[in-house]
């Protein structure tokens, strides 16, 4: 096998690039690589498809099927099942990150559901490492250790994908309160808050008193 | 020309057709330098229009949560970074700008920064004496005291003790801050209005003086002609979806001043086609930090309290061709604890529940003053709208930062920790001072460990030469008349602490050069 993992970002970089492939979330090169795989994926190594999970009822806005089935697969292995830890399907984990994205600029949304479908792919695993099933497939020991493969790779642009991809899982995991009990967190302080609070934006109306409190 | 009428807090909902406004001062952005150089050219008597990306987001809405307070206040949802995503960088985006959700510590500028900026970058009338009064000023205005130590949280206590058992010089950090209760949720907005940020501050009190502000409205270009600005384009975001509405606002105004940040001034004016000779967008400066994590047999609850109040110089400076370093702290609560903690899966969830018991100490490291550290660059991309950042780490940085992690391991050691843990994507785990070799050999690399900042400087550096500097000593922009920048994008170099202060400083001194443009 090609050992791409050796090659230094430089000499990545050399792969041709297409237009959608400059610059973004992950730079060019790694995508360029991705890109190119899955372009030859539709041929003669089409390996096996991915391993699709119910789409919520809600619908996605940013991902497909397909992505949301890896971002599922993902989260599972950030956040396995163990006592005190809500199911990632509970906390609904995958639809927040679909959500979170939907927020985000389409550029970099654009980026994100390539990484995805770079991460699944059959044809960039066998590239990259020699895998040749795509990542929803695997079993949960290889999935780990395909994690692990792009977060210690030697490849740069591997780990931006590793740390994009865990930001995500972390964040659209531990970002809902329901989360808040197994970390020990016990919210907010209650009654701080004052969801009434007027708003004031001038036009000559009076302003309302300032902030409560009276600690030092 | 001051305004006919009061003034008032406009939101993308509230502009039903496309709208024009002429004014005196057209003032891009609302955060430290933008609230402070409008609120001082409306005391003057000028008519000035604001205009701020972000929403007009109050206590009403800071609940403290946040996944809410993340999508609605910082730039990119809190996930701004470099293109390699080495870096992350918290910088905020809503009315008040950094100052809505900073962490309220507040410094003067070192002398010593002043003298380099004046002496090598030929920043003129930056002198401490020039600035005295304003900071004078804003201290009494914005209740910038010490926080007691006997008032601060145990995450900041515990620091405090380290430095303490070491003999490490520490001191207690200044506040902006009034009747505080001390909750421990600056970073998503001050839920009660403690907090002496320009949303409930300047820009309030700049209002009701005749500034008019258009929240949501994002600016795309600076149209010029000649040597003048003549018309700034702003279209207007939907304050629901953060999408445009379709609706397009312009200011043509006698002056304008850029304000909008140490990413977005330089990125605006590059959507400009201004460039300042090859110079805009350069010289970014980052404070580039890391944050060391140290479990305590007791809980710590860094989450409560007021999440920055005890610092230490101890490292400020270390020689000339190394970077000096502050140690403080940041608060930790669960999603962006869970972001920032190494580990994965099973490791990463052991890690996530003794989070109650988590002491979390930070560096900021002082970049851009070692010879020859040109910091970081903003670029855009093709197609104009996205931002291209860069800032490649170097060998002066990583030997700062593997330095600083070792001495805030020791500093958590001594007060007590039971063990320490790197932000390493595989942690390094040390429980004894023997083992901190373990921290140094640990891989000091792009990516493998978090590397993070919440102080953006430079892209528009100011100075005496035209060739080296984007904005002049008046922070005029090099080339046009009636440009001017006003933020933490003209510092030549980092300032070395934590910034806000500097900003606000620069930007009441600079209010007498903008107001002089329009001739007040
Ligand atoms: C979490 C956090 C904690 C911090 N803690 C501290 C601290 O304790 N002490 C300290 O000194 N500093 C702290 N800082 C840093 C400090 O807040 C910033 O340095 C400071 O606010 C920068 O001021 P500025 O005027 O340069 O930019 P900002 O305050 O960032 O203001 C720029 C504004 O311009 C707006 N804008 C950008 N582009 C456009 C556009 N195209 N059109 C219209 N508007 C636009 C932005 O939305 C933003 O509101 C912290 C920052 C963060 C994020």
């Amino acid at each position: 096998m090609l050992p791409l993992t050796e090659l230094p970002p430089a000499a990545a970089a050399g792969i041709p690039r297409r237009r959608f492939l400059q610059g973004g979330l992950l730079g060019g090169a790694l995508l360029a690589l991705g890109g190119g795989a899955l372009a030859l994926g539709g041929g003669a190594l089409a390996l096996r498809s991915t391993r699709l999970v119910p789409v919520p009822p809600e619908g996605l806005r940013v991902l497909t099927p397909g992505q949301y089935a890896v971002v599922d697969a993902f989260v599972r292995r950030m956040a396995p099942p163990r006592p005190g830890f809500p199911p990632h399907e509970v906390v609904r984990t995958a639809l927040n990150a679909d959500r979170i994205l939907a927020a985000t600029e389409a550029g970099a949304q654009e980026d994100f559901r390539r990484l995805l479908d770079l991460f699944e792919s059959a044809l960039a695993g066998l590239l990259l490492t020699g895998r040749t099933t795509p990542f929803t497939r695997l079993s949960p020991e290889a999935q780990d250790a395909v994690i692990a493969d792009w977060r210690d790779s030697g490849l740069a642009l591997r780990r931006t994908g590793f740390q994009a991809l865990r930001a995500l899982a972390a964040g659209a995991y531990y970002g809902s309160p329901r989360v808040w009990p197994a970390v020990g967190y016990p919210g907010p302080p209650a009654a701080l808050h004052d969801p009434a609070a007027p708003v004031w934006k001038g036009g000559g109306a009076p302003r309302p008193g300032g902030g409560l409190g009276g600690g030092p | 020309m001051s305004c006919a009428e009061a003034g008032r807090i406009h939101t993308g909902d509230e502009v039903a057709q496309d709208l024009e406004r002429t004014c005196d001062v057209c003032v891009v952005g609302s955060g430290a330098g933008g609230a402070v150089l409008a609120h001082a050219l409306v005391e003057r008597g000028l008519c000035v229009v604001m205009l701020e990306e972000g929403g007009y987001h109050t206590r009403r809405e800071f609940d403290m949560r946040e996944d809410h307070a993340f999508p609605r206040l910082y730039q990119d949802l809190g996930n701004r970074a470099t293109d390699d995503l080495s870096l992350t960088m918290l910088q905020g985006r809503s009315v008040g700008g950094g100052t809505t959700v900073n962490w309220c510590v507040c410094y003067r500028t070192p002398p010593k920064v002043l003298a380099l900026w004046r002496d090598v970058h030929g920043a003129e009338g930056l002198s401490e004496e020039a600035l005295a009064p304003h900071w004078d000023w804003l201290e009494q205005r914005l209740h910038i005291a010490e926080w007691p130590i006997a008032a601060a949280n145990r995450n900041n206590r515990l620091l405090w003790d380290g430095l303490g058992a070491l003999g490490y010089e520490r001191h207690s950090l200044k506040r902006n801050v009034q009747r505080c209760v001390n909750s421990g949720y600056c970073g998503m907005g001050c839920p009660v209005d403690a907090k002496q940020g320009m949303l409930v501050t300047l820009i309030p009190e700049a209002v009701e003086r005749g500034l008019t502000v258009f929240a949501n409205a994002r600016v795309l270009r600076l149209e010029t002609r000649g040597r003048r600005v003549e018309a700034v384009h702003a279209q207007l975001l939907d304050p629901e979806t953060d999408r445009p509405t379709g609706r397009r606002l312009t200011v043509r105004a006698r002056v304008t001043a850029l304000c909008a940040g140490a990413i977005n001034s330089p990125a605006l004016l590059l959507r400009s086609g201004l460039d300042g000779g090859g110079r805009v967008g350069r010289r970014t400066f980052l404070h580039p930090g890391i944050v060391s994590a140290a479990l305590f047999e007791e809980p710590v609850n860094a989450w409560y309290g007021a999440p920055m109040s005890v610092g230490s110089r101890q490292f400020a400076e270390r020689g000339d061709d190394r970077l000096g370093y502050l140690m403080e702290t940041p608060p930790v609560h669960p999603m962006l604890g869970a972001i920032a903690l190494g580990g994965f899966g099973l490791a990463h969830q052991e890690a996530m529940e003794q989070l109650a018991h988590v002491q979390a100490a930070l560096v900021i490291t002082r970049d851009g003053v070692v010879e020859g550290d040109e910091g970081g660059t903003v670029a855009l991309r093709e197609g104009g709208r996205r931002l291209s950042i860069q800032y490649p780490l170097r060998a002066h940085h990583w030997e700062a930062l593997r330095h600083a992690q070792v001495e805030l391991a020791r500093v958590q050691l001594a007060a007590g920790a039971r063990e320490v843990r790197s932000l390493h994507a595989r942690p390094v785990v040390v429980r004894r001072a023997e083992d901190l070799p373990l921290l140094e050999r640990a891989p000091w690399e792009a990516l493998r460990v978090k590397v993070f900042s919440a102080h953006q400087m430079g892209g528009c550096a100011m100075g005496g030469d035209p060739a080296r500097s984007v904005v002049d000593s008046r922070l005029r922009y090099h080339g046009l008349d009636n440009l001017f920048v006003a933020d933490g994008s003209v510092f030549p170099t980092s300032v070395g602490v934590n910034p806000q202060q500097s900003i606000f400083g620069l930007a009441r001194w600079g209010a007498q050069h903008v107001a002089a443009a329009v001739g007040a």
